[in-house]
């Protein structure tokens, strides 16, 4: 009961950091491979006098990543015009160019706009069809999620901060007297920090193992089986064994710091 | 015989308005016994403070065991510190420690064996008349038993000196009586030097010594 009482109060602030660190990466994860299907799901439309190369196009813009060219037929047979074919191939003719165009990633509404602008000032570019509308609510709600999971994420660790500095305080009034004699007696500092060290480190140790444990539990007990289709998709994405090797430097370095801070602030009487 | 001690033009301050020591001047050898007394206030506690480099001479050189004090370096305070036995009017005990982890805390700082520790602890404690009580902790002990085991763990590594802030300030006449007898032994078969502050010197006294005094202007004299 002793050994429980004692840990807790530096394990709960620290699984709340670990877990906080660990959204953050899971998210950061997830989010990254729907970015990537929202990006490819992307393309605008680009009407050009000329033709044009993909170079030609990354001399405007350096967004552009893929260039495709839309076949003038094609245009023909979905216009569906009812003329002969002599006068068809005169018309298909005098068709501008029609391209499909790419970019790098998931932009904002007024980087999108940038690009825009750079490709316009080509004076083979006619006309260019961003498809802003459908861009910007998805790209909205993506941002929406993103932010309220950061800001959740962020207080989470503000939290478990402010309790590890509380921590810190317990620690200076438990620790400070043996530190002080112990200084007394020409201990060296690392000496007279062992038994926190050694006590912060099994915490630390703690911190990790829960915290993994609790997203081997959320990955394999519950997306496995959840019905939710973007989730099954990125069952993997939930936990990596890395993780756990990142939580653990994470949290052995917080520990650290706060030992650190609490030996050099006992002073001598 | 080698100084132990050597002040020269002593000053102590905590800030340079508060002088509390002022040009001192004085040797202990090795083997005296030295009792400081003086007045409340007058710097006793601050003088033997000095003693183990809790606080700078702000002018004028002190050296202790070969060891300038002015310019001494972090780890070689730490080195004359693990040769030094000192004893607090509180004790400073660790309480969440037992006796016998109290008493050896001078051999843990420098390594010695669990088995060097627990065979001196043993000696140490049947010394001070507290057999039996190894595995008691502090808070479990009377002061005067508590000072005792201050004393053991003073004398634990073989001090070339024990500096002594009234360690029976606070006690009954049998814990004074068994104190004074342990230090006496320490000087005069081991040929320890001992620096005692404290308001009173015992009525009897079997060894030689010597008595410093510091009068209530910070100055040191000695008195023949």
């Amino acid at each position: 009961m002793k050994f429980i009482k004692r840990h807790i109060s530096l394990i709960f602030p620290l699984v709340a950091i670990l877990l906080g660190l660990e959204f953050f990466i899971v998210f950061d994860r997830t989010t990254d491979s729907f970015e990537k299907s929202l990006k490819n799901g992307y393309t605008m439309m680009v009407v050009a006098k000329d033709e044009m190369s993909i170079d030609d196009f990354k001399a405007w813009d350096e967004h552009i990543e893929k260039v495709e060219e839309i076949a003038k037929s094609k245009i023909l047979d979905r216009v569906n015009l009812n003329t002969d074919a002599s006068k068809g191939k005169t018309f298909e003719a005098s068709l501008p160019n029609f391209y499909s165009v790419k970019l790098d990633s998931y932009l904002t509404i007024s980087a999108l706009d940038e690009v825009k602008k750079n490709l316009m000032k080509s004076k083979s570019i006619r006309r260019i069809e961003t498809f802003n509308s459908v861009y910007q609510s998805q790209y909205e709600l993506f941002s929406f999620i993103k932010f309220s999971f950061h800001t959740f994420i962020l207080f989470m660790t503000i939290i478990g901060f402010f309790l590890i500095v509380k921590q810190m305080e317990v620690w200076n009034f438990l620790h400070s007297q043996r530190m002080k004699v112990m200084e007394i007696f020409g201990a060296s500092l690392f000496l007279r920090s062992k038994v926190l060290i050694n006590m912060a480190l099994i915490d630390a140790i703690l911190s990790a193992v829960i915290t993994s444990g609790i997203f081997i539990a959320i990955q394999n007990l519950w997306v496995r089986n959840s019905n939710m289709d973007i989730l099954k998709e990125n069952v993997e994405e939930i936990f990596a064994f890395t993780d756990f090797f990142i939580l653990l430097t994470a949290s052995v370095v917080v520990v650290m710091i706060a030992v650190f801070l609490v030996v050099i602030n006992v002073k001598e009487e | 015989m080698s100084n132990v001690v050597s002040a020269n033009n002593l000053t102590l301050a905590y800030d340079s308005e508060e002088v509390i020591i002022k040009n001192a001047t004085f040797s202990i050898k090795k083997g005296d016994f030295v009792f400081i007394t003086g007045p409340s206030g007058s710097g006793k506690s601050t003088l033997l403070k000095s003693f183990y480099g809790n606080l700078k001479p702000e002018e004028g050189s002190l050296v202790i065991g070969g060891l300038d004090m002015v310019n001494i370096k972090k780890s070689k305070l730490q080195e004359l510190r693990s040769h030094l036995g000192i004893v607090f009017q509180d004790y400073k005990l660790i309480n969440e420690w037992t006796v016998e982890k109290n008493v050896v805390l001078p051999l843990w700082i420098s390594g010695y064996s669990p088995e060097v520790q627990s065979t001196q602890a043993k000696r140490l404690l049947h010394h001070v008349k507290l057999s039996g009580k190894e595995e008691k902790y502090p808070m479990e002990l009377s002061g005067g038993e508590q000072q005792r085991v201050g004393v053991a763990r003073a004398l634990a590594k073989n001090p070339f000196l024990i500096l002594a802030d009234e360690p029976t300030g606070n006690l009954d006449e049998y814990s004074s009586n068994v104190i004074w007898d342990l230090m006496e032994n320490a000087c005069h078969q081991l040929d320890t030097t001992v620096v005692v502050v404290t308001h009173r010197i015992p009525m009897v006294f079997n060894i030689p010594y010597r008595h410093f005094t510091i009068d209530e202007h910070g100055s040191v004299y000695e008195v023949h």
